[in-house]
């Protein structure tokens, strides 16, 4: 399902996460700086060569979670290719390319406890003002948590529609996927108070 | 903290420097606990007091078991009555609780909070105060006990219904509470993997409060309380309440109160 950090344990795992983030920004400020499509296209070898330093299972993990960004990118060459502006769509795509495969790599190295950790040093300053950011830092993890357990859910209530009804399921199953995410809010809530609640 | 590995069973629980034998047992006390939800009354006047190592609680569907198991975890506070363990009270006191009960949830999907093993056996050891360094070592140290260590950065939604039962008792027992309910933590598990968790459960050091459907399950206990409607029908040494419990059940399978509605 979501494929978070990466089974294949490489080098950039051992390095401190605010490295990584902190890099990751100054690449990213860099990327959007460059406007050569030629220098761009440097970029996203240079961040495939990357990739490759973690072996071919991870590449292959690597391309596999840019998946879903394919249907941008051919989308804004079309646009391009028909407004004639094919430079700029190159120059777009590959920035997009680049980055996003690139914050891919962060997060495939990175412990999620390590990236709360970072967010958690961040938001130092709210801290300070006397608001809790507990709650914020928890989030995080629950929406990892159960974002693959909301999906299942949804599949399942799929296939009880499918098993009583000659057509696909469509809105139908939306109240009842809100009524079970609700359900499972209730259940998180209480298994926080047993192990101490959130004070 | 002890180390010792929950295998076998027998060397376990012979072991002289089990906590059993140092610690007093944890002393449950209820006195006229009711407990309505809505309109229903869930539970109805109950008078207990328990301090075996193994209690366990029978009952049918409906009959109050899973509350009672909230009750005396402190996740519900009595509606009248009150409710304590060595005389402190679990829905109050959130943080002496972690420390005196634990509570595993029937279905251990309701019970996982994170998305990794470590940091869900970790979590509760952070909340209780440890640093968190600390608390890493003791989550592996959890795992080592039970010859997991692999499962350490192992996604929670790849473990099969059975691991996850059995990530909830490591992080159950890392907080090293006095007493483990479990809410017939069983159901739904295949024979085999039962056998197992229930041989994890035997090396436990800590008293255990099990709800089961399952008479067998509950055959060497040291007491056994049978739940019916909400009130306590009978309370005594395992074997009589057991094969009491076994022939009531079966008459009361040959009826149809199936087709009666609660309310």
């Amino acid at each position: 399902m979501i494929s978070l950090t990466s089974p294949v344990e490489i080098w950039a795992h051992r390095l401190p996460a605010w490295l990584k983030l902190a890099a990751l920004s100054l690449a990213t400020v860099c990327l959007f700086a460059i406007e050569s499509p030629a220098v761009l296209a440097l970029a996203v070898a240079a961040v495939a060569g990357l990739f490759l330093t973690g072996g071919r299972v991870f590449l292959a993990e690597g391309f596999r979670n840019l998946r879903i960004l394919w249907t941008f990118l051919v989308l804004i060459a079309v646009w391009h290719g028909v407004t004639g502006q094919i430079e700029a769509g190159m120059a777009i795509a590959l920035r997009l390319l680049a980055a996003v495969a690139l914050a891919n790599f962060v997060t495939m190295t990175t412990r999620l406890g390590d990236m709360i950790d970072v967010v958690s040093f961040l938001l130092t300053p709210l801290r300070r003002l006397g608001l809790s950011t507990r709650a914020l830092e928890l989030a995080i993890a629950l929406v990892i948590r159960f974002t693959p357990s909301i999906a299942r859910k949804g599949a399942l209530l799929t296939q009880s529609w499918r098993a009583r009804s000659p057509r696909r399921p469509g809105w139908q199953i939306v109240m009842p996927m809100a009524a079970l995410a609700i359900d499972d809010a209730e259940h998180v809530a209480e298994a926080l108070r047993a192990r101490g609640g959130l004070e | 903290m002890t180390m010792q590995s929950p295998l076998p069973p027998k060397a376990a629980a012979s072991d002289p420097n089990a906590r059993s034998s140092a610690a007093p047992s944890p002393v449950l006390k209820l006195a006229g606990v009711t407990l309505r939800l809505g309109q229903h009354e869930v539970l109805s006047g109950i008078d207990l007091r328990a301090d075996e190592r193994r209690i366990g609680i029978v009952g049918r569907n409906g009959s109050g078991k899973t509350t009672l198991a909230r009750l005396l975890a402190g996740l519900v506070a009595p509606t009248e009555g009150t409710a304590e363990i060595s005389g402190v009270d679990m829905a109050k006191d959130r943080k002496a609780a972690l420390r005196k009960v634990g509570i595993l949830f029937q279905n251990p999907d309701h019970q996982i909070i994170f998305p990794i093993v470590e940091e869900e056996i970790g979590f509760g050891l952070t909340q209780m105060g440890l640093p968190k360094a600390e608390a890493a070592a003791r989550s592996h140290a959890m795992l080592e006990r039970f010859d997991k260590a692999h499962w350490a950065k192992a996604p929670v939604h790849s473990l099969s219904q059975g691991q996850k039962q059995l990530l909830c008792l490591m992080a159950v027992l890392a907080m090293e509470p006095a007493l483990i309910i479990l809410d017939e933590p069983f159901s739904g598990l295949d024979i085999p993997t039962r056998m197992q968790l229930m041989r994890y459960l035997d090396g436990v050091e800590a008293s255990i409060v099990l709800i089961s459907h399952d008479p067998a399950a509950l055959r060497d206990f040291d007491r056994v309380i049978w739940l019916e409607a909400g009130r306590v029908r009978e309370d005594g040494a395992a074997g009589p309440v057991l094969t009491r419990f076994e022939r009531q059940m079966r008459l009361w399978g040959e009826e149809d109160d199936l087709s009666d509605l609660s309310g």
